[in-house]
């Protein structure tokens, strides 16, 4: 019981630090992130529910979401100044090639989805 | 115990079926009379004058001619044959049973008249048609139907019509007008294993047969009378008294002889079919290949010959099947005076199919008509261009792309409220 209660604390702990500390991009961020798995969660209980028909349609709309998801989490680790040691380029860099992979990606997924 | 009287039709198993060129409908009517003395032609004469009043060309011959023969450089001479020579041992010239069997197999008729005596070329052609006569020196006897002018052994019988199998096509009238007919001579039984013989008789009692016909799978058809008085001028005319039944003025044999005849000689009972066309019914045209769930009608062209003409045939339970391999579609046709026609929806499956009418009622010639079509799968831009069940799909690829659009918007052009401002 007293390991519930020090997992609570931890998480509530997280949850201040991360409001506190975090800039109010990468919150905006954050939030299209969970957007985005959102609809991929409800994409896949759809495709469960009413089966593959369309199998090639369900992939390319899963892999959309799952896509986005990966190029906004990228999107954000590079964008965030305390990164700085490790990924070492200019926000300018991070944005470009987050369009470019999302030109790419979306090309893909609009010619698969029939 | 009454059924005697009874008819069977059996389909032959003939090994191989030679050019049936012969006798396709009742048109040709060369005919050959094998008789036993040339005094039969007196007194049968009512039964030969009604055949030559229908058209036959009548070759009359005694059966041990020698110079008989019914082929000719490959080709056959006559188009029906009748035995009224049942005590022939073998037959002169160049005629035996095997020449009358390649004779069915080529497409011709036969009528075969037995008696008291039957001689053994008459039973090696019956046995290859799968009947088999009784022994020699034996009669049917019917002690509970025999005719007031017996003499005294009962062979003398009198038959009703009930017994018949109820075809017009064979009969003819003769089981309306309900008149019963007079035999005197021998019985006949067929193979009881043969499962396309109709009307078998119940009890083993009932087996003899008095008179039976075949049509073999070439529509050759072949008859056996158990006697040849049957077809006599006496019979024809006289009264028939049963003792116990009342007597009637005339018996039924001459309407049923020579409505026997008809059938035999492929006068009745005869099926062609012609004009098949099937098309789209969207648009009446006939493409090269069908597709997959098409809606497409058939229609054929039946006629039936009758009184020496072809006539529109107004049956109502020809079916079609569309067969690959299996039928997928069965259908029964519909009959607008002879047109008969079907509409129907093509299967979801490709392949190369076949219209299958196959048509075999009793009293009619066998039909078989195969007409192949192909039938192709759905071209990749013949199917649905949305489909309903994969729009939650389309929906969310289309707000992933908007919301990664809005995105970079915000990640452009957001500016922080902390002091260090960040340009753009």
């Amino acid at each position: 019981m007293s390991q519930l209660g020090q997992v609570a604390g931890i998480l509530g702990k997280l949850n201040n630090e991360y409001q506190t500390t975090t800039p109010k991009k990468l919150k905006l961020i954050d939030a299209y992130l969970v957007y985005v798995l959102l609809t991929g969660i409800v994409q896949f209980a759809y495709c469960l529910l009413v089966g593959t028909f369309p199998f090639n349609s369900f992939l390319s709309g899963f892999i959309s979401t799952v896509g986005c998801f990966i190029l906004g989490a990228s999107l954000r680790i590079q964008l965030n100044k305390a990164n700085q040691s490790t990924f070492n380029v200019s926000p300018e860099r991070a944005f470009a090639d987050f369009v470019f992979a999302h030109v790419i990606l979306h090309l893909v997924v609009v010619n698969f989805i029939g | 115990m009454a059924r005697l009287f009874i008819f069977a039709v059996g389909l032959l198993l003939f090994a191989s079926v030679w050019s049936s060129s012969l006798n396709v409908d009742g048109s040709s009517k060369r005919l050959l009379v094998l008789l036993d003395n040339l005094g039969l032609r007196e007194s049968h004469s009512f039964y030969f004058k009604q055949l030559k009043d229908r058209g036959y060309s009548i070759t009359f011959k005694t059966s041990d001619d020698s110079s008989l023969q019914i082929v000719k450089y490959g080709e056959y001479l006559y188009d029906h044959v009748i035995v009224f020579a049942p005590s022939t041992k073998e037959f002169g010239g160049r005629l035996d049973a095997e020449v009358l069997t390649q004779f069915v197999d080529a497409g011709g008729n036969v009528l075969v008249a037995g008696s008291n005596t039957v001689g053994d070329v008459i039973r090696e052609f019956a046995s290859e048609c799968g009947i088999e006569f009784a022994d020699d020196k034996s009669a049917v006897v019917d002690h509970l139907n025999y005719d007031l002018s017996d003499d005294g052994q009962h062979t003398l019988i009198v038959a009703s019509p009930n017994n018949l199998l109820s075809s017009e096509l064979i009969v003819g009238q003769a089981k309306k007008n309900n008149l019963p007919f007079l035999f005197r001579g021998t019985g006949m039984s067929s193979d009881p294993e043969n499962p396309l013989l109709l009307d078998y008789p119940a009890t083993v009692g009932k087996r003899t047969l008095l008179i039976s016909v075949l049509q073999a799978r070439n529509n050759a058809r072949v008859g056996f009378v158990g006697s040849l008085d049957f077809f006599s001028n006496d019979f024809f005319l006289s009264a028939a008294q049963p003792n116990n039944g009342k007597k009637s003025d005339k018996s039924g044999n001459q309407d049923l002889a020579v409505a026997l005849t008809d059938w035999l000689f492929k006068q009745r009972g005869v099926l062609r079919s012609r004009n098949i066309h099937h098309y789209l019914k969207s648009d009446k045209s006939t493409p090269r290949f069908y597709t997959v769930k098409n809606d497409i009608v058939f229609n054929v062209q039946f006629d039936e010959f009758v009184h020496g003409k072809w006539m529109p045939f107004n049956g109502t339970d020809v079916q079609l099947e569309f067969v690959r391999i299996d039928p997928f579609v069965r259908t029964t046709l519909a009959n607008k005076g002879g047109q008969l026609e079907a509409q129907f929806r093509v299967p979801d499956t490709y392949g190369i199919f076949k219209f299958v009418i196959d048509y075999n009622r009793v009293g009619y010639s066998h039909l078989y008509s195969a007409t192949q079509v192909s039938v192709h799968p759905l071209l990749h831009t013949e199917y649905e261009r949305f489909i309903t069940s994969a729009y939650p799909y389309y929906i969310s690829t289309f707000s992933m792309m908007a919301g990664a659009f809005l995105l970079s918007f915000l990640v452009l052009y957001h500016r922080d409220d902390l002091p260090k401002k960040k340009a753009e």
